[in-house]
């Protein structure tokens, strides 16, 4: 056999790693975004319409949370061209990434618009709010505090879903670890470094969120 | 796109979809299986009452905090390697049902703990009193009390991981994703190729998140009923 572990080798791309987990953290960050917008859509759809549109929105939700994402982004990588719908890898990932973020803040978010009570609103006219009034000191305070951890937690998942990016040759996190990985050969060692790279940089969003969360909205609970 | 749909529907292509498929799910249940009874186990090594023992504790919260946090591919990735490092020649089944098991193995265990920590403390006070030790008491009166906190999330997860399982054919497992690989290799059209593989996913979440919907249900009647019984 006679495989030594040698971490010293990897030392030197440490940095390159590190720019890679930031571009994994805004990769995140623009597909949470995006399907935050869509599930917003989607669970108003959900609560409050009816019809074809809501039939549809359903559809879109359930198919995208019993499907594997990699298959999505194949499929949006590979088959949209067939239509004459060309996307570049990165377009694929983070729409991918935005759909599949999509359908489940769809359920988080409908969860939310069921936990505000009509007694509370009514109480509230009752107390002479307007409808502004209503919705900033009633609803939202509700809604924030229902939904911030389920949020967070979904964050930090979309964070950990990014390393697929690296399949279709994004330089993420994983994407850079690949390419070292191609240099060195240094496998284990690379991989064992950005797994650790992972564990930290979603220990740092947990504790960014979990300080927002208790500062802002003094939430207790701890995500993830 | 007609030559397409009879290559599709070949018995050789058929059978190639039928087998990655019975791979899929195989790997999905071995992995989940395994990975949950070593959860139970992280579970009950954090656990005061039953192995008040704190570096048994340590490690498991160690355990269960690092590996929830690494991607699944990166996971796929260090199993892979560790096994080439230590010298053993395994199969690519083996090292993605690895792979699964120490997923599922971290969840499970939040899971189990989530479980064990919903029953209030009077009750293991209440079985010390009956000179009930550890494990008796965990068998006989918390367990039965437990069991429907732990099973319908840990079987949601499930589901998660069945999707994770995609992420095998990248180390060359012939499962589903990789069928539809060497489908839209041989000339398969991708929309075909990608399409029917993606209903075959949801065809197999689908049904398993209605049976976890299902058995919370279940279980949480079941539960209700158990008090009123006692009441």
């Amino acid at each position: 056999m006679g495989y030594t572990l040698q971490y010293g080798q990897i030392t030197p791309h440490l940095g390159y790693l590190a720019e890679g987990a930031f571009l994994s953290f805004g990769l995140a960050a623009i597909g949470f975004l995006v399907g935050w917008m869509i599930g917003i859509v989607c669970a108003a759809v959900t609560e409050y319409g009816r019809g074809p549109v809501r039939w549809l929105v359903r559809a879109y939700v359930t198919f995208f949370l019993n499907t594997p994402i990699l298959v999505q982004i194949f499929f949006l990588f590979f088959a949209l061209p067939e239509i004459g719908i060309l996307l570049t890898s990165f377009q694929a990932v983070t729409i991918g990434l935005a759909l599949n973020a999509g359908a489940y803040l769809t359920e988080i978010q409908r969860a939310g618009f069921k936990s505000v009570r009509r007694e509370e609103q009514e109480a509230a006219i009752t107390l002479g709010f307007s409808r502004v009034q209503t919705i900033r000191y009633v609803v939202l305070p509700h809604i924030v505090r229902v939904l911030f951890p389920p949020l967070s937690n979904q964050y930090i998942l979309v964070i950990m879903t990014t390393s697929i990016a690296a399949i279709f040759g994004i330089e993420e996190l994983t994407g850079r670890a690949y390419n070292i990985n191609s240099t060195t050969f240094r496998s284990l060692e690379i991989f064992s470094v950005v797994a650790l790279y992972y564990v930290a940089l979603t220990f740092f969003a947990s504790w960014i969120l979990y300080g927002i969360g208790r500062y802002l909205f003094r939430i207790k609970a701890k995500a993830f | 796109m007609e030559s397409d749909l009879a290559q599709f529907l070949h018995p050789g292509n058929l059978r190639l979809i039928g087998v990655s498929f019975l791979t899929t799910a195989s790997l999905s249940f071995l992995g989940c299986t395994i990975g949950f009874l070593a959860g139970f186990g992280l579970a009950l090594m954090r656990h005061p009452r039953i192995i008040p023992f704190a570096p048994a504790r340590w490690l498991a919260i160690i355990y269960t905090e690092t590996f929830r946090r690494i991607p699944f591919l990166v996971k796929l990735m260090v199993v892979f390697f560790a096994f080439q490092f230590a010298g053993l020649n395994v199969s690519m089944f083996t090292v993605a049902v690895t792979t699964v098991a120490l997923s599922a193995a971290a969840f499970a265990s939040e899971n189990v703990r989530a479980g064990l920590e919903s029953i209030h403390n009077n009750q293991w006070d209440a079985a010390e009193t009956l000179n009930m030790g550890g494990f008796t008491a965990l068998r006989r009166v918390i367990l039965p009390q437990a069991w429907p906190v732990m099973i319908p999330p840990s079987m949601t997860y499930s589901v998660g991981l069945v999707k994770s399982t995609s992420i095998a054919s990248q180390i060359g497992l012939f499962e589903l994703t990789y069928a539809a690989r060497i489908m839209s290799g041989k000339g398969i059209s991708a929309a075909l190729a990608y399409g029917s593989i993606l209903i075959l996913y949801f065809v197999l979440c689908y049904s398993l998140n209605r049976f976890a919907a299902w058995l919370e249900i279940r279980l949480a009647t079941s539960r209700h009923r158990q008090t009123q019984r006692q009441l």
